[in-house]
């Protein structure tokens, strides 16, 4: 009998999903707070628990490795799992099945936990799709709801396709290595199975699947449309930690893949000369950042360009496994953390505005800094950060992010990453010229001030606190990181 | 001592939103006062102008080395002197705002620390902050306050500055992973020895023309000026004030600080490009001003033509020619500062800046005339006025260098046209027959008292730097002198 020590979190979220379940059955039609109760007190217990475990290299089961990196994403993953229920508690998704959502919010993070710990390609990719199909159903909840419809099919269609391709790069893998284990992978790769072509197939055909999760154009196309017809909150929980679980099991194979650190780059330093796996993520870094940026500039609906922007900075977040060093490994993991509370907060903001104003359209955020002056600072940090301006904590991931760039030489690529930034500034700062009164149009209609209720203010607060603070103080955020990201690559 | 007046601002900003709104000028023009003087100790409490003085050090990010380094020497303390002075006039000159002045002289306060900042801080990374951060009130303060335009002005100011700040980024991650410190001071002495301050295989060249184009964008130098033009016409008068007389002194400022001492070599060998951009920035600048119908607008361009005598004092690096450059950057503070009044306080009264529907107003209101001439005259270069020392030792400088000798003929006619649009202007507004609307004393009033005060002040400093210009240039004569010593050097290096 292994020590089933590694497993507790994952084991307390699915007794937190069990007695979700119970709960919401005996109190049936009323709005389930005991339910919700439950559920963030079963993220915060798992979240703890995974804090202070000590990392273990060790295989439970052959499939599962709790080592410094996967607990992380755990603590990560029930992190936002927390915050997403309490950023709908007021939302209209609880109103609607509401003990039903909150199961599948869970089941969704216990997904993501395993994805991240597992060192198994079968058990990656049953993860993969624990983490699919409840987020599937999370963005149809609203059955009456066109849009809502519309984006749970396009989710389903995009997502059945591309986990096809994937499963058959993966078997692929397995036909070549022989085992289905990331470590027999790793073995193999030292053999030369690099130099097949088939290996080539299978990493081209594997990286469709990862590029959807973590919507990396042109594996994107989903994602406005699923941003947008989703709750709010739902849309933050998808961009942010269904993101981060995704980078984390692409983490684990191209660490199987990838032997050690890739050399220094040559020549003008756009794509590494190594491994091809690396060459293909780095292709749908740049195409990801640049299309992303490109695109939302166009945008005029808060949720959609909040999609744009995230497809952008999942090619920034590419970029660091791209030039695969400890750096920017590290670098990665710090910006996941500041990706989290920029994302979290400028959806959960956006929720409060549309809960108010029945869209999200740029016109919607018009005179806001009139009605709540607070909720528009709130929101215009968000902005500043997410365009990676100091003092803020987008900034403070994006300088260690593309520290590490540039450190292995990859001058071109690490520029380009940072005009990227310089193109998002103008849209992100639409939503800000739209709060303050940037422009006269306004004054027909006399802004009546907004009262946020306490739960909205904490929460907003809470979510844009550590984007001025981590922003202004780093460093022991950056010495965790760092050794959280220590054993993932190999001497 | 230097936190304190860093952050004083800050205190100030905290007060002005805990005080009603109607205090917040007050505070405003008291937190300014209070600045000047912390400045005025911290430069009785120099001794001597070449060490680094007032030193606060302490650990800020300690994982990665970054330090809260703070330290003024002559070079810091003259424009930190500037920025306070002018700053002050510009809270002055907030006096009328009426829309949401709670909002107003909070940023105002905000951009007034992240501008003493970025002159005193010694920490590659803390330079980079402050520079970042002054964007943002910036920002609001031209795209809230600003005039009809104000929207594209605002994010047009942003978009090119950001643009120049990222390549700047670039080439400080490089020099911190080369040299392996965020400390300017030592960085400066590592390329000074001749230690390399880049990564093995990184092209010190590129580097420099990355952070070049970093800070020529807030120069602005020519081709990365046209951000200006649109800011200063929407933004509201203080801020073209602060705008013109501080901000565009930073870019200066990083060239002077850390472009140039961290890659003289590159810098020598870009010389002739730098000496070639700035003498059309300077001729075709005045060329610009000179077709100008915009009176603010004229300003702006006049500005763009001046600046150019900045980067061409550092092309020809010479002593006297850099010593030129630095010089006209602490006179077009105060000159642009006092133009840019000029044209707010006919604003307020025309509601229009058309230079051709004005004329006759020398007799409306004699006052203004005789401060608008005279700021007038000490742009386009009068003697005993500190624009005709500045740009006299630039030329000079230039002249004695043997490379760059043909850019001050060349920036000659720049000198010409200068005169031509400033008197020709003159001509148009202030005389000629003056027509009766401009009697009207309760619509043209000659200069209140407030804007007198903003105005004489800086008339008396510009007077001053022109009668007796060692005050200040013995601030910064060591650096000049050092920098010029830096550049020949580097230049027998690269003949060699």
């Amino acid at each position: 009998m292994p020590d089933l020590g590694p497993l507790v979190p994952s084991i307390l979220l699915t007794v937190a999903a069990l007695a979700v379940l119970l709960t919401d059955l005996l109190g049936r039609g009323r709005r389930p707070v005991v339910p919700a109760v439950l559920a963030i007190a079963g993220f915060v217990t798992a979240g703890l628990v995974a804090w202070g475990q000590a990392p273990d290299t060790a295989v439970v089961f052959g499939v599962l490795r709790a080592d410094a990196f996967g607990l992380a994403m755990t603590v990560f993953c029930c992190l936002v799992g927390a915050l997403t229920v309490v950023a709908t508690m007021r939302g209209e998704a609880f109103r609607t099945p509401g003990g039903e959502y909150l199961l599948l919010i869970l089941a969704a993070v216990l997904g993501m936990i395993i994805l991240s710990m597992s060192v198994d390609l079968v058990t990656l990719y049953l993860a993969f799709e624990t983490v699919s199909i409840p987020s599937y159903v999370l963005v149809g909840m609203r059955r009456s709801d066109l849009k809502a419809n519309e984006a749970s099919m396009k989710y389903v269609l995009f997502g059945a396709v591309s986990s096809a391709a994937m499963l058959y790069g993966l078997s692929l893998l397995v036909g070549l290595v022989g085992s289905t284990s990331l470590d027999a992978l790793s073995v193999a790769m030292t053999n030369g199975i690099g130099a097949q072509p088939i290996f080539w197939v299978a990493c081209v055909l594997m990286a469709a699947g990862f590029a959807f999760k973590i919507s990396a154009v042109p594996f994107h196309f989903w994602a406005p449309d699923v941003y947008a017809g989703a709750p709010a909150a739902v849309g933050g929980f998808l961009a942010v930690a269904s993101k981060a679980a995704g980078f984390a099991a692409l983490i684990r194979v191209v660490a199987a893949v990838v032997p050690g650190q890739v050399a220094q780059a040559t020549g003008a330093g756009w794509l590494p000369d190594g491994p091809f796996l690396l060459q293909v993520v780095g292709v749908l870094a740049i195409l990801s950042m640049t299309f992303g940026n490109a695109a939302a500039l166009r945008q005029t609906e808060i949720k959609r360009l909040l999609a744009w922007s995230s497809i952008a900075h999942a090619g920034y977040i590419l970029l660091a496994i791209t030039v695969w060093s400890d750096s920017t490994l590290a670098g990665l993991v710090l910006y996941l953390v500041a990706y989290l509370f920029m994302n979290l907060a400028a959806f959960a903001i956006a929720g409060m505005v549309i809960r108010r104003q029945g869209s999200g359209e740029m016109s919607a955020f018009r005179g806001l800094a009139r009605r709540n002056v607070w909720l528009a600072v709130a929101l215009a940090i968000v902005m500043f950060s997410l365009t990676g301006l100091p003092p803020f904590f987008g900034f403070v991931g994006k300088l260690q992010l593309f520290y590490g760039v540039f450190a292995k030489g990859y001058i071109a690529l690490g520029v380009l990453g940072l005009l990227n930034g310089v193109v998002s500034l103008y849209y992100y700062m639409r939503v800000v010229t739209a709060m303050f009164p940037f422009s006269e149009q306004e004054g027909e209609e006399a802004a009546t001030a907004w009262r946020l209720p306490l739960a909205d203010k904490l929460l907003s607060a809470g979510l844009v606190a550590p984007v001025v603070l981590f922003g202004l103080f780093w460093s022991p955020l950056w010495e965790w990181a760092k050794a959280v990201t220590e054993s993932v690559i190999g001497g | 001592m230097l936190s304190l007046t860093i952050f004083l601002p800050v205190v100030g900003l905290l007060l002005c939103w805990a005080l009603p709104a109607k205090h917040a000028r007050a505070i405003n023009v008291v937190t300014n006062v209070a600045v000047l003087v912390l400045v005025l100790m911290v430069w009785g409490g120099m001794q001597g102008m070449e060490t680094l003085q007032h030193v606060e050090k302490a650990d800020w990010i300690p994982a990665v080395g970054i330090q809260w380094h703070i330290a003024v020497d002559g070079l810091s303390l003259s424009l930190l002197l500037l920025t306070a002075f002018v700053s002050l006039t510009a809270a002055i000159a907030s006096w009328g705002i009426e829309k949401n002045p709670r909002g107003y002289h909070m940023l105002f306060l905000l951009l007034l620390t992240g501008m003493l900042g970025v002159f005193v801080a010694m920490d590659l990374f803390l330079f980079y902050v402050f520079w970042e951060i002054m964007l943002l009130p910036m920002y609001f303060l031209i795209g809230m306050w600003g005039g009809p335009r104000r929207q594209y002005a605002s994010i047009k100011f942003f978009l090119y500055t950001l643009a120049g700040s990222v390549l700047l980024l670039a080439g400080l991650i490089l020099v911190r992973m080369g040299a392996n410190t965020w400390s300017i001071p030592e960085i400066v002495a590592m390329a000074k020895s001749g230690q390399s301050i880049l990564p093995e295989g990184v092209n010190p060249s590129l580097v420099f023309v990355a952070m070049f184009i970093g800070f020529a964008v807030k120069v602005p130098t020519f081709p990365f000026h046209t951000w200006l033009p649109d800011a200063h016409v929407e933004a509201p008068t203080p801020i073209s004030m602060i705008l013109a007389g501080v901000l565009l002194k930073m870019g200066g400022y990083g060239l002077m600080r850390i472009a140039y001492p961290f890659f003289p070599e590159a810098a020598a060998g870009w010389s002739t490009a730098i000496a070639i951009i700035s003498v059309i920035a300077i001729v075709y600048g005045a060329f610009v001003a000179l077709a100008q119908t915009d009176f603010k607008k004229m300003i702006a361009y006049s500005s763009v033509s001046h600046m150019g005598f900045v980067t061409l004092g550092l092309a020809a690096g010479t002593a006297e020619a850099i010593n030129g450059a630095m010089y006209m950057m602490l006179a077009h503070g105060t000159i642009s500062a006092m133009l840019f009044m000029i044209v707010g306080v006919i604003y307020d009264r025309a509601h229009h800046r058309d230079i051709d529907r004005f004329g006759g107003l020398a007799w409306a209101m004699p006052k203004y005339f005789l401060l608008a001439s005279f700021a007038f005259f000490a742009s386009l270069g009068l003697p005993g006025l500190s624009g005709f020392i500045a740009e006299m030792t630039t030329f000079i400088g230039t002249f004695k260098s043997d490379s760059q000798r043909w850019a001050a003929w060349a920036s000659l006619a720049g000198i010409v046209m200068t005169a031509a649009y400033y008197l020709i202007t003159l001509q148009k507004v202030y005389l000629g027959k003056t027509p009766a609307v401009y009697q009207d004393k309760s619509h043209y009033p000659d200069l209140s008292k407030r804007e007198a005060a903003v105005l004489v002040p800086l008339a008396l400093v510009t007077l001053w730097m022109g009668i007796w210009p060692a005050t200040a240039m013995n601030l910064y004569a060591y650096f000049t002198t050092n920098l010029e010593s830096l550049l020949k050097a580097a230049t027998v290096g690269l003949g060699s």
